[in-house]
Protein backbone atom coordinates (compact mmCIF):
# COMPACT_ATOMS: atom_id res chain seq x y z
CA UNK A 1 0.00 0.00 0.00
CA UNK A 2 2.72 2.47 1.03
CA UNK A 3 4.85 1.54 -1.99
CA UNK A 4 1.91 2.22 -4.29
CA UNK A 5 1.19 5.54 -2.57
CA UNK A 6 4.83 6.65 -2.84
CA UNK A 7 4.97 5.79 -6.52
CA UNK A 8 1.68 7.63 -6.99
CA UNK A 9 3.18 10.87 -5.69
CA UNK A 10 6.24 10.59 -7.91
CA UNK A 11 8.83 8.29 -6.32
CA UNK A 12 10.52 6.09 -8.93
CA UNK A 13 9.26 2.48 -8.95
CA UNK A 14 11.81 0.49 -6.99
CA UNK A 15 13.03 3.39 -4.87
CA UNK A 16 11.11 2.04 -1.93
CA UNK A 17 11.29 -1.70 -1.33
CA UNK A 18 10.12 -3.87 1.52
CA UNK A 19 11.10 -7.53 2.08
CA UNK A 20 10.33 -10.00 4.80
CA UNK A 21 13.51 -11.91 5.64
CA UNK A 22 13.85 -14.23 8.59
CA UNK A 23 16.99 -14.33 10.74
CA UNK A 24 17.86 -17.73 9.31
CA UNK A 25 17.65 -16.66 5.67
CA UNK A 26 21.18 -15.32 5.24
CA UNK A 27 21.40 -16.07 1.54
CA UNK A 28 18.09 -14.34 0.82
CA UNK A 29 19.31 -11.30 2.72
CA UNK A 30 22.51 -11.14 0.63
CA UNK A 31 20.76 -11.39 -2.72
CA UNK A 32 18.04 -8.95 -1.69
CA UNK A 33 20.53 -6.32 -0.60
CA UNK A 34 22.62 -6.85 -3.75
CA UNK A 35 19.55 -6.44 -5.98
CA UNK A 36 18.37 -3.46 -3.99
CA UNK A 37 21.75 -1.71 -4.18
CA UNK A 38 21.93 -2.31 -7.91
CA UNK A 39 18.43 -0.99 -8.44
CA UNK A 40 19.00 2.13 -6.37
CA UNK A 41 22.35 2.80 -8.07
CA UNK A 42 20.70 2.61 -11.45
CA UNK A 43 18.05 5.09 -10.31
CA UNK A 44 20.68 7.59 -9.18
CA UNK A 45 20.42 9.94 -6.21
CA UNK A 46 16.97 10.55 -4.79
CA UNK A 47 15.60 14.00 -5.55
CA UNK A 48 12.37 13.87 -3.62
CA UNK A 49 11.91 15.00 -0.02
CA UNK A 50 15.41 16.32 0.41
CA UNK A 51 16.13 18.92 3.01
CA UNK A 52 18.40 21.00 0.79
CA UNK A 53 15.60 21.57 -1.73
CA UNK A 54 13.44 24.20 -0.15
CA UNK B 1 -37.00 21.15 0.85
CA UNK B 2 -39.22 23.16 3.16
CA UNK B 3 -40.97 20.09 4.54
CA UNK B 4 -37.60 18.48 5.25
CA UNK B 5 -36.70 21.53 7.35
CA UNK B 6 -40.13 21.45 8.99
CA UNK B 7 -39.84 17.75 9.84
CA UNK B 8 -36.27 18.20 11.05
CA UNK B 9 -37.35 20.89 13.48
CA UNK B 10 -40.36 18.88 14.68
CA UNK B 11 -38.29 15.76 15.28
CA UNK B 12 -35.53 17.71 17.02
CA UNK B 13 -38.10 19.46 19.19
CA UNK B 14 -39.72 16.15 20.11
CA UNK B 15 -36.36 14.59 21.02
CA UNK B 16 -35.43 17.55 23.22
CA UNK B 17 -38.87 17.86 24.86
CA UNK B 18 -39.05 14.16 25.65
CA UNK B 19 -35.50 14.43 27.08
CA UNK B 20 -34.36 11.67 24.75
CA UNK B 21 -31.40 13.86 23.89
CA UNK B 22 -29.72 16.83 25.58
CA UNK B 23 -28.17 18.21 22.45
CA UNK B 24 -29.00 18.34 18.75
CA UNK B 25 -26.17 18.97 16.31
CA UNK B 26 -27.44 20.18 12.96
CA UNK B 27 -27.00 22.71 10.19
CA UNK B 28 -27.94 26.36 10.72
CA UNK B 29 -28.03 29.31 8.37
CA UNK B 30 -24.63 30.97 8.14
CA UNK B 31 -23.62 34.58 7.71
CA UNK B 32 -23.89 34.33 3.96
CA UNK B 33 -26.79 33.01 1.97
CA UNK B 34 -24.93 30.09 0.47
CA UNK B 35 -23.30 29.04 3.73
CA UNK B 36 -24.40 26.96 6.66
CA UNK B 37 -22.78 26.61 10.02
CA UNK B 38 -23.00 23.79 12.55
CA UNK B 39 -25.51 24.60 15.32
CA UNK B 40 -25.67 23.03 18.75
CA UNK B 41 -29.17 23.14 20.19
CA UNK B 42 -29.92 22.27 23.80
CA UNK B 43 -33.47 23.55 24.23
CA UNK B 44 -36.74 22.94 22.32
CA UNK B 45 -36.99 26.70 21.61
CA UNK B 46 -33.74 26.58 19.68
CA UNK B 47 -34.88 24.19 16.97
CA UNK B 48 -35.91 27.04 14.65
CA UNK B 49 -32.18 27.47 14.03
CA UNK B 50 -32.11 24.15 12.18
CA UNK B 51 -32.02 24.22 8.43
CA UNK B 52 -31.41 21.95 5.47
CA UNK B 53 -30.59 22.56 1.84
CA UNK B 54 -27.98 22.17 -0.85
CA UNK B 55 -25.35 24.06 1.18
CA UNK B 56 -24.95 21.63 4.08
CA UNK B 57 -21.50 20.34 3.23
CA UNK B 58 -20.05 19.83 6.75
CA UNK B 59 -19.66 16.38 8.17
CA UNK B 60 -21.24 16.86 11.60
CA UNK B 61 -20.29 13.38 12.78
CA UNK B 62 -16.92 14.93 13.62
CA UNK B 63 -18.44 16.76 16.60
CA UNK B 64 -19.61 13.54 18.25
CA UNK B 65 -16.06 12.84 19.40
CA UNK B 66 -15.95 16.28 21.06
CA UNK B 67 -19.09 15.47 23.03
CA UNK B 68 -18.45 11.81 23.75
CA UNK B 69 -17.88 12.45 27.46
CA UNK B 70 -20.70 14.96 27.85
CA UNK B 71 -23.66 13.83 29.97
CA UNK B 72 -26.84 12.91 28.11
CA UNK B 73 -27.51 11.74 24.60
CA UNK B 74 -26.81 13.59 21.38
CA UNK B 75 -28.77 13.75 18.16
CA UNK B 76 -26.86 14.50 14.99
CA UNK B 77 -28.02 15.33 11.46
CA UNK B 78 -26.13 13.33 8.84
CA UNK B 79 -26.05 12.91 5.08
CA UNK B 80 -25.17 9.61 3.43
CA UNK B 81 -21.44 10.32 3.35
CA UNK B 82 -21.43 11.51 6.97
CA UNK B 83 -23.28 8.40 8.09
CA UNK B 84 -20.26 6.33 7.02
CA UNK B 85 -18.29 8.30 9.62
CA UNK B 86 -20.79 7.24 12.28
CA UNK B 87 -20.31 3.56 11.44
CA UNK B 88 -16.57 4.09 11.56
CA UNK B 89 -16.68 5.93 14.92
CA UNK B 90 -18.84 3.13 16.35
CA UNK B 91 -16.43 0.46 15.07
CA UNK B 92 -13.51 2.39 16.58
CA UNK B 93 -15.36 2.53 19.95
CA UNK B 94 -15.14 6.31 19.81
CA UNK B 95 -18.84 6.75 20.52
CA UNK B 96 -21.43 4.42 21.97
CA UNK B 97 -24.49 3.61 19.91
CA UNK B 98 -26.99 4.19 22.72
CA UNK B 99 -25.66 7.71 23.25
CA UNK B 100 -26.43 8.98 19.74
CA UNK B 101 -29.65 9.49 17.87
CA UNK B 102 -28.87 9.62 14.17
CA UNK B 103 -31.14 11.80 12.07
CA UNK B 104 -30.42 10.78 8.48
CA UNK B 105 -31.27 13.05 5.58
CA UNK B 106 -31.00 11.64 2.03
CA UNK B 107 -29.00 14.08 -0.07
CA UNK B 108 -28.95 14.72 -3.80
CA UNK B 109 -25.59 16.49 -3.66
CA UNK B 110 -24.21 19.59 -2.04
CA UNK B 111 -23.26 22.74 -3.92
CA UNK B 112 -19.92 24.46 -3.66
CA UNK B 113 -20.69 27.71 -1.90
CA UNK B 114 -17.80 29.62 -3.49
CA UNK B 115 -19.18 28.97 -6.95
CA UNK B 116 -22.75 29.83 -5.95
CA UNK B 117 -21.79 32.90 -3.92
CA UNK B 118 -20.02 34.32 -6.96
CA UNK B 119 -23.40 34.38 -8.74
CA UNK B 120 -25.64 35.66 -5.95
CA UNK B 121 -25.81 39.35 -5.17
CA UNK B 122 -23.88 40.09 -1.97
CA UNK B 123 -26.15 40.80 0.99
CA UNK B 124 -29.15 39.02 -0.50
CA UNK B 125 -31.21 37.10 2.02
CA UNK B 126 -32.63 33.69 1.41
CA UNK B 127 -36.33 33.12 0.92
CA UNK B 128 -36.58 29.65 -0.50
CA UNK B 129 -34.42 26.88 -1.92
CA UNK B 130 -36.05 24.38 -4.24
CA UNK B 131 -34.28 21.25 -5.37
CA UNK B 132 -35.51 20.30 -8.85
CA UNK B 133 -33.35 17.22 -9.23
CA UNK B 134 -30.88 18.38 -11.88
CA UNK B 135 -31.05 22.01 -10.88
CA UNK B 136 -31.55 24.12 -7.78
CA UNK B 137 -33.70 27.26 -7.66
CA UNK B 138 -32.76 29.81 -5.04
CA UNK B 139 -35.20 32.61 -4.29
CA UNK B 140 -33.83 35.69 -2.56
CA UNK B 141 -35.08 39.19 -1.90
CA UNK B 142 -32.67 40.39 -4.59
CA UNK B 143 -33.97 38.11 -7.33
CA UNK B 144 -34.23 34.46 -8.19
CA UNK B 145 -31.42 32.21 -9.30
CA UNK B 146 -31.28 28.81 -10.92
CA UNK B 147 -28.19 26.62 -10.76
CA UNK B 148 -27.44 23.66 -12.95
CA UNK B 149 -26.44 21.11 -10.35
CA UNK B 150 -23.64 19.35 -12.20
CA UNK B 151 -21.69 22.60 -12.66
CA UNK B 152 -22.00 23.70 -9.04
CA UNK B 153 -21.84 20.43 -7.10
CA UNK B 154 -18.98 19.73 -4.75
CA UNK B 155 -16.43 17.58 -6.48
CA UNK B 156 -17.06 14.62 -4.19
CA UNK B 157 -20.83 14.72 -4.80
CA UNK B 158 -20.38 14.00 -8.51
CA UNK B 159 -19.41 10.41 -7.67
CA UNK B 160 -21.46 9.77 -4.53
CA UNK B 161 -21.61 6.24 -3.16
CA UNK B 162 -24.27 6.74 -0.48
CA UNK B 163 -26.81 9.48 -1.19
CA UNK B 164 -28.90 7.82 1.52
CA UNK B 165 -27.65 7.37 5.09
CA UNK B 166 -26.24 3.89 5.76
CA UNK B 167 -27.14 4.10 9.43
CA UNK B 168 -29.90 6.18 11.03
CA UNK B 169 -32.54 6.11 13.72
CA UNK B 170 -34.93 8.27 11.77
CA UNK B 171 -34.79 9.34 8.16
CA UNK B 172 -36.24 12.59 6.90
CA UNK B 173 -36.90 13.20 3.23
CA UNK B 174 -37.12 11.22 0.00
CA UNK B 175 -34.65 8.48 -0.86
CA UNK B 176 -32.15 9.51 -3.56
CA UNK B 177 -30.73 7.45 -6.46
CA UNK B 178 -27.00 6.59 -6.72
CA UNK B 179 -25.35 8.30 -9.71
CA UNK B 180 -22.01 7.94 -11.54
CA UNK B 181 -20.48 5.88 -8.74
CA UNK B 182 -18.67 3.62 -11.24
CA UNK B 183 -16.56 6.62 -12.38
CA UNK B 184 -15.27 7.36 -8.89
CA UNK B 185 -11.64 6.49 -9.58
CA UNK B 186 -11.37 8.17 -13.00
CA UNK B 187 -9.14 10.96 -11.70
CA UNK B 188 -6.89 8.60 -9.74
CA UNK B 189 -6.52 6.42 -12.81
CA UNK B 190 -5.59 9.42 -14.94
CA UNK B 191 -2.86 10.32 -12.44
CA UNK B 192 -1.61 6.74 -12.28
CA UNK B 193 -1.15 6.77 -16.05
CA UNK B 194 1.30 9.67 -15.85
CA UNK B 195 5.06 9.13 -15.94
CA UNK B 196 7.09 9.30 -12.73
CA UNK B 197 8.34 12.79 -13.66
CA UNK B 198 4.84 14.05 -14.36
CA UNK B 199 3.49 12.66 -11.10
CA UNK B 200 6.40 14.16 -9.26
CA UNK B 201 5.85 17.58 -10.84
CA UNK B 202 2.11 17.40 -10.19
CA UNK B 203 2.39 16.55 -6.51
CA UNK B 204 5.33 18.90 -5.87
CA UNK B 205 3.17 21.71 -7.19
CA UNK B 206 0.35 20.68 -4.84
CA UNK B 207 2.37 20.00 -1.69
CA UNK B 208 4.53 23.11 -2.04
CA UNK B 209 1.40 25.25 -1.56
CA UNK B 210 0.52 23.68 1.80
CA UNK B 211 0.38 26.17 4.69
CA UNK B 212 0.40 23.42 7.31
CA UNK B 213 -2.76 24.88 8.81
CA UNK B 214 -3.90 21.32 9.66
CA UNK B 215 -7.49 22.08 8.64
CA UNK B 216 -7.54 18.73 6.82
CA UNK B 217 -6.65 16.95 10.03
CA UNK B 218 -8.98 18.98 12.23
CA UNK B 219 -12.01 18.34 10.05
CA UNK B 220 -11.35 14.64 9.63
CA UNK B 221 -13.96 12.50 11.36
CA UNK B 222 -11.60 9.54 11.76
CA UNK B 223 -8.69 11.62 13.14
CA UNK B 224 -9.41 10.77 16.75
CA UNK B 225 -5.96 10.50 18.38
CA UNK B 226 -5.84 12.51 21.59
CA UNK B 227 -2.30 13.61 20.89
CA UNK B 228 -1.69 14.01 17.20
CA UNK B 229 1.67 12.97 15.81
CA UNK B 230 1.93 16.36 14.10
CA UNK B 231 1.51 18.24 17.39
CA UNK B 232 3.94 16.14 19.34
CA UNK B 233 7.21 17.90 20.14
CA UNK B 234 9.10 15.04 21.79
CA UNK B 235 9.88 13.18 19.65
CA UNK B 236 9.09 15.45 16.74
CA UNK B 237 8.33 12.92 14.02
CA UNK B 238 7.55 15.53 11.39
CA UNK B 239 9.13 18.96 11.58
CA UNK B 240 6.86 21.99 11.59
CA UNK B 241 8.86 23.76 8.92
CA UNK B 242 6.81 24.60 5.87
CA UNK B 243 8.83 23.39 2.93
CA UNK B 244 8.24 20.92 0.15
CA UNK B 245 10.04 18.07 1.85
CA UNK B 246 8.26 18.40 5.20
CA UNK B 247 4.92 19.09 3.54
CA UNK B 248 5.25 15.92 1.49
CA UNK B 249 6.05 13.98 4.67
CA UNK B 250 3.02 15.52 6.37
CA UNK B 251 0.59 14.71 3.58
CA UNK B 252 1.80 11.16 3.05
CA UNK B 253 1.68 10.49 6.79
CA UNK B 254 -1.79 12.00 7.10
CA UNK B 255 -3.17 10.03 4.17
CA UNK B 256 -1.59 6.78 5.31
CA UNK B 257 -2.64 7.26 8.91
CA UNK B 258 -6.29 7.22 7.92
CA UNK B 259 -5.80 4.42 5.34
CA UNK B 260 -8.45 1.77 5.82
CA UNK B 261 -10.46 4.07 8.10
CA UNK B 262 -11.02 7.06 5.82
CA UNK B 263 -14.70 7.00 4.82
CA UNK B 264 -14.14 9.19 1.75
CA UNK B 265 -16.35 12.00 3.00
CA UNK B 266 -14.09 14.46 1.17
CA UNK B 267 -14.04 17.04 3.97
CA UNK B 268 -10.22 17.41 3.95
CA UNK B 269 -10.35 18.28 0.29
CA UNK B 270 -13.20 20.74 0.80
CA UNK B 271 -11.68 22.68 3.69
CA UNK B 272 -8.17 23.03 2.24
CA UNK B 273 -7.58 26.79 1.87
CA UNK B 274 -4.96 26.11 -0.80
CA UNK B 275 -7.16 23.75 -2.82
CA UNK B 276 -4.77 20.84 -2.56
CA UNK B 277 -6.64 17.83 -4.00
CA UNK B 278 -6.21 15.74 -0.83
CA UNK B 279 -8.99 13.40 -1.79
CA UNK B 280 -6.87 12.13 -4.68
CA UNK B 281 -4.43 10.76 -2.09
CA UNK B 282 -7.14 9.14 -0.01
CA UNK B 283 -8.90 7.80 -3.08
CA UNK B 284 -5.70 6.21 -4.33
CA UNK B 285 -5.61 4.29 -1.06
CA UNK B 286 -9.28 3.35 -1.44
CA UNK B 287 -8.62 2.10 -4.94
CA UNK B 288 -5.64 -0.01 -3.84
CA UNK B 289 -7.56 -1.40 -0.86
CA UNK B 290 -10.29 -2.42 -3.28
CA UNK B 291 -7.85 -3.91 -5.81
CA UNK B 292 -5.69 -5.78 -3.29
CA UNK B 293 -8.13 -6.73 -0.56
CA UNK B 294 -11.52 -6.30 -2.26
CA UNK B 295 -12.31 -4.00 0.61
CA UNK B 296 -15.42 -1.79 0.39
CA UNK B 297 -15.37 1.87 1.41
CA UNK B 298 -14.94 1.96 5.22
CA UNK B 299 -18.15 2.75 7.06
CA UNK B 300 -20.52 1.57 4.34
CA UNK B 301 -21.53 -1.30 6.62
CA UNK B 302 -21.31 -1.63 10.39
CA UNK B 303 -18.60 -3.92 11.72
CA UNK B 304 -16.29 -3.72 8.69
CA UNK B 305 -12.70 -4.54 9.67
CA UNK B 306 -9.96 -2.64 7.87
CA UNK B 307 -7.75 -4.99 5.84
CA UNK B 308 -4.80 -3.05 7.28
CA UNK B 309 -6.03 -3.75 10.80
CA UNK B 310 -6.14 -7.54 10.62
CA UNK B 311 -4.17 -10.42 9.17
CA UNK B 312 -5.68 -12.92 6.82
CA UNK B 313 -3.77 -15.85 5.28
CA UNK B 314 -5.15 -14.82 1.90
CA UNK B 315 -3.53 -11.36 1.97
CA UNK B 316 -1.34 -10.52 -1.03
CA UNK B 317 2.31 -10.77 0.04
CA UNK B 318 4.33 -8.76 -2.40
CA UNK B 319 7.16 -8.30 0.09
CA UNK B 320 7.93 -11.98 0.65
Amino acid sequence: MLKRLLEYVGFEPGRFQARWISGSEGAKFTTTIKDMTEKIKSLGPNKKMRDDIL
Amino acid sequence: MMDVIQQLREQAKKLLEEKKVDLVIGFGQGTELARTTPVFIDSPEGVSKLTWGPFCANNLAKYLTDYKNAPGNIAVVVKGCDSRSINRLLDDNQISRDKVVIIGVPCSGQLEWQKVSAEIKPGASLKEVVDNGDSVSVKTDAGDYKFDKKDYLLHRCLVCENPNPVVSDLTIGKEQPVKNYEDRFAEVQALEQMSTEEKNAYWDKQFSRCLRCYACRNVCSVCTCQTCVFDQMLPMWVSKRTNLSENTAFHLTRAFHVAGRCVDCGECDRVCPMDIPLRKLNQKIHKDLGDLFESPTPGTKPGLVSPLGEFSPGDPEEFM
